[in-house]
């Protein structure tokens, strides 16, 4: 939502958007495939209309099997995966094996559930472990746990619902549902404002984890998207041949 | 929804009951003192050899420059060093905080204290404080594990990045580090980059002014360049002069009382033993 | 956003000084034009020759001081054609006070100070709050630096009281010179403290010889 202009008049309050908490208006998908999970997250990070980070990364390490996709207040999503890390590590030591994912997730419910009243944090476990395999849990809002086969997050989710049961299918291949998982993230980045930036993929499974990046410039250019064009910076820095007459009043 | 979490009360924590009173005392339209926000311009970048961060040097109190070369640069550990935007007096216990635990920490360990840890005793102590604690931070750092340079915000989320702004002039000033940074930037072009992305905020941004500080930090060694540059020296000085006339404040009668000089004799007891 | 009813006046900043003397009148004002913490323009005039011997100087809200002066000037182009002369300043004074007063209950938010020669040659300052309250000083400092140069003027100026008797002139004992040179170092002052205050001074100095104008770049942070 849009501040009303009569806080301009009042040098104080100009800047009140930029001291607006941090969110992620965020796309997060997670999605499982035969032998595995693949997590996909968007890049940008806003106060309120001022893109505080471009280059961000959501998708976030709890363990050596299992990342958690962070949306809503940048703050709480923090607080709450660096403590479920600290507890994950500590459990660990303890069981002197890796912890699983259903642990990983039901920890991440519990902070969501017991502090519903102090967080705004919606977020996406993904992971795999040897007695369950690839596992997708989505915690929204109010601290619910789902396990689904594939689930999605974030402002930009409501734009790939549709998209999602079309296109996913049980048994994809890795490659395919990584296809899928940068498919769908650029397809919201191209509708949603609060989305924006690079697509991060995490690829989970048996064999380890693959971390994966997509450049802005490297997606597919979606409905009435423009290409990419010089800036005028370079137009300006290529030479007085191509310089633009300066506009006259 | 909303409403319905509301109701849930809270378990343990911090109270925040005082500033619900005082978001409700201003509704009913009583003047809370106003406290020193700092329009800023502060920065930071990662080049070759390590971090440079800069900051203006203007303090203002409203519309009024309470402090025309103030320290916005604190120190955290010899190794690191923190610029603070928001209000002055929350980025100044912040950090001197911070600082101080550092300091114990080091003597327990015995070993150079970490940009990770600094980053880690910030943001806990602001998110606990959720937001109330208004101090928008850039850290930067050289230790063990190479150099480092975040972003703190008030409520407590952090950024890590190779460049960053923060303060009114952060936009000013991320314009010119969005057009010109690039990786393994030399220790000249980093000052100069730094420089002229405090500049963009001095001239651009009213909360903005004065002079430019700039820090260095490299492996080992750290140079705090206090007003590296003057850009803004005083365009005129009256050639006259100014006299202040005796009078301006009329004197309706006088009297003189003389002090004197009283003799006063000490009266002391003889010794005993 | 602009469908906010509520919203009608944004301040504009900047500061406008005036000091009369015996056979002359400095009036001057900054250029910056900003609003919250940004700069529009480090480049616009507050200052409007109103008549041969008449300037006016504002400060406030850009839209108003535009629309004001336009009014002004319209009633000024009448008065030429209906009297075949230019108005005198004090005549502007009471034109100007109406105005203001005319829209009492939805003001020009604009401070203004007049300057220039009366009918004897003398300079005279008006000065002048949002609804057309004035009266006529030595000397005047209105806008957003108006609160730090004040007090320095009443320092180095200080007129008598009008409630003296005999009633004794109100123009300031300071040759031209020096009134301008006290002028361009109360701007230069103002500009170290006032966020809203700088980047170059407009000096517009009305005497018998007619108008002549000077400039002072000021600090621009």
């Amino acid at each position: 939502m849009a501040p009303p202009l009569a806080q301009w008049s009042n040098p104080l309050a100009m800047d009140s958007d930029l001291n607006d908490p941090h969110s992620m208006g965020t796309t997060i998908i997670g999605v499982t495939y035969e032998g595995g999970v693949v997590l996909g997250a968007d890049s940008r990070t806003s106060t309120g209309m001022y893109v505080a980070n471009r280059a961000s990364d959501k998708i976030t390490q709890l363990t050596d099997n299992v990342y958690v996709c962070r949306s809503g207040s940048a703050a709480d999503s923090q607080i709450v995966s660096d403590y479920v890390r600290y507890f994950l590590h500590q459990h660990t030591i303890q069981l002197g094996q890796p912890a699983t994912v259903k642990v990983a997730a039901n920890l991440l419910r519990l902070f969501s559930y017991q502090n519903k009243n102090m967080l705004q944090t919606g977020l996406i476990v993904g992971g795999w472990d040897k007695y369950e395999g690839g596992q997708i849990y989505s915690i929204p809002l109010g601290g619910t746990i789902l396990r689904q086969p594939f689930t999605i997050g974030g402002s930009g989710s409501s734009y790939l619902y549709g998209f999602f049961d079309q296109e996913w299918k049980e048994g994809m291949s890795k490659d395919e549902a990584e296809k899928l998982v940068v498919k769908a993230v650029s397809l919201a980045i191209a509708r949603d404002g609060a989305s924006g930036g690079v697509v991060r993929t995490v690829i989970i499974n048996g064999d380890g984890v693959r971390r994966n990046f997509y450049s802005g410039d490297s997606l597919p250019l979606w409905h009435e998207e423009l290409e990419p064009r010089n800036s005028l910076l370079d137009i300006l820095s290529a030479g007085p041949a191509n310089t633009p007459e300066p506009m006259s009043i | 929804m909303a409403k319905a979490l509301a109701d849930v009360p809270p378990k343990g924590g911090f109270s925040f009951d005082l500033c619900r009173r005082n978001d409700m005392l201003v509704k009913k339209g009583i003047q809370l003192p106003g406290f020193r926000k700092t329009g800023t311009t502060i920065v930071g970048l990662i080049f070759e050899d390590g971090v440079i961060l800069g900051a203006d040097t203007r303090a203002t109190e409203g519309p009024i420059v309470a402090d025309k070369n103030c320290e916005k640069i604190h120190y955290m550990a010899p190794n690191i060093y923190c610029c603070g935007a928001g209000t002055a007096a929350d980025t100044e216990a912040v950090t001197d905080m911070v600082s101080s635990q550092l300091q114990l920490h080091r003597y327990a360990t015995g070993r150079e204290s970490r940009v990770v840890t600094t980053l880690t005793l910030l943001k806990s102590h602001l998110f606990s404080y959720q937001g109330y604690v208004s101090a928008a931070l850039v850290l930067g750092g050289v230790d063990v594990t190479g150099p480092h340079l975040h972003t703190v915000y008030p409520h407590g989320s952090t950024d890590t990045l190779p460049f960053a702004t923060m303060g009114s002039g952060s936009l000013a000033a991320m314009a010119v580090f969005e057009s010109k940074y690039k990786e393994g930037l030399s220790r000249e072009e980093g000052i100069q980059l730094v420089s002229e992305a405090i500049c963009s905020g001095i001239f651009n941004d009213l909360g903005s002014g004065s002079n430019v500080d700039v820090c260095v930090i490299t492996k080992g060694k750290t140079d705090y360049l206090r007003n590296h540059q003057l850009p803004n020296p005083r365009t005129y000085v009256s050639s006259r002069g100014y006299s202040f006339a005796k009078g301006h404040t009329e004197v309706l009668s006088t009297k003189i009382i003389p002090l004197k000089a009283k003799p006063e004799v000490a009266v002391v007891d003889a010794m005993e033993e | 956003m602009a469908l906010r009813g509520d919203w009608v006046y944004e301040n504009n900043g900047g500061t406008c000084v005036a000091i009369a003397g015996s056979d002359y009148c400095v009036v001057a004002a900054d250029t910056r034009l900003s609003v919250g913490y940004s700069i529009y323009t480090r480049d616009y005039s507050k200052i409007c020759k109103l008549a041969d011997k008449c300037v006016l100087a504002s400060s406030g809200f850009q839209g108003d001081m535009k629309a004001l002066q336009k009014n002004l000037a319209a009633k000024h182009l009448i008065y030429q054609h209906q009297h075949n002369k230019q108005m005198s300043c004090p005549a502007m004074a009471r034109l100007l006070s109406n105005t203001l007063y005319y829209k009492r209950f939805f003001p020009y938010y604009t401070f203004n100070i007049l300057g220039g020669l009366d009918n004897e040659g003398k300079g005279c300052v008006y000065s002048y709050d949002a609804v057309g309250s004035y009266e006529r000083t030595g000397y005047s400092c209105q806008g957003t630096g108006g609160n730090l140069i004040t007090p320095v003027l009443d320092n180095q100026l200080k007129s008598p009281s009008p409630l003296l008797l005999p009633s004794r002139d109100a123009v300031t004992p300071l040759s031209e010179s020096e009134a301008v040179d006290l002028v361009k170092d109360v701007f230069a002052s103002a500009t170290e403290r006032d966020i809203y205050t700088g980047d170059k001074l407009e000096i517009i100095i009305v005497n018998a010889t007619g108008i002549r104008q000077e400039f002072l770049d000021l600090r621009k942070d």
